[in-house]
């Protein structure tokens, strides 16, 4: 874990979260699984929470995390608010397709 | 004005008649549908969109015992016992009712606790023998 991943996104890129199954622990929500949103960061690369939270460092998943930025109004139906209004999360690269190659 | 853990409940349960449960009681069934399946391959903390009644913002005090705590858990940190996201994923292992049903920094000490059973440091009797005996001391003190 000392040499760091080259990222697979830029900021900017169209980027679609999972829809996984996780049935003991991870960090990415639930209501972002399934939605595209863009790249706006890179966040220092680091162990991927599934491995870290079972306590695997040493041979845990070393990976690049982003900051994904998404439209409000795709992640609710019944949203209320602004048009432009946006929400920013945390994913590791794990979690994450080019927009528009997800597994339907 | 913060609210006392008494009106706190009295709230919960004004939600709860806002929004009746409608449920099957969940009693390992020999099946279930792809719908309660669904809910279930998502981790027990992710409770982001889920429908519920606003709750009131209050400013609350932190108490010795949560500092404390606090502390205790960052310095197994410190010294490799554990790290934060183990912590995280130990309180979802304590179930809904326990992961709900304590306040936040008890999910942690119970946590910290049972990461020490885990690693054979200490027994579940030694601990509940030593929780008995606090609580004795300090109702002591009470009374």
């Amino acid at each position: 874990m000392t040499t760091t991943p080259t990222p697979r996104f830029q900021v900017g890129d169209q980027v679609t979260v999972r829809d996984a199954t996780t049935m003991f622990h991870t960090r990415t929500q639930g209501y972002v699984r399934g939605h595209t949103g863009t790249v706006t960061e890179h966040r220092p690369a680091w162990i991927v929470p599934e491995d870290e939270a079972f306590g695997i460092i040493e041979n845990g998943r070393y990976t690049p995390f982003y900051v994904v930025r998404f439209k409000q109004t795709d992640l609710w139906p019944d949203y209320t608010g602004f048009e432009v209004d946006t929400l920013e999360t945390e994913c590791s690269e794990l979690w994450l397709e080019p927009a528009g190659k997800e597994k339907k | 004005m913060a609210s006392t853990p008494t009106q706190y409940d009295s709230f919960q349960r004004q939600a709860a008649n806002l929004t009746p449960a409608d449920r099957l009681p969940l009693d390992s069934p020999y099946e279930i549908s792809n719908e309660l399946y669904g809910l279930l391959r998502k981790v027990l903390h992710d409770l982001g969109g889920q429908p519920d009644t606003p709750v009131p913002f209050t400013e609350k005090g932190e108490e010795d015992w949560e500092m404390n705590t606090y502390l205790t858990c960052e310095c197994l940190g410190w010294r490799g016992v554990w790290n934060s996201e183990e912590r995280r994923r130990r309180e979802n292992d304590l179930g809904a009712t326990q992961y709900f049903g304590l306040p936040y920094y008890a999910r942690w000490i119970t946590t910290a606790a049972k990461a020490l059973v885990d690693r054979g440091l200490i027994t579940t009797d030694e601990l509940g023998r030593k929780m008995d005996e606090v609580r004795a001391r300090l109702e002591g003190q009470r009374s």
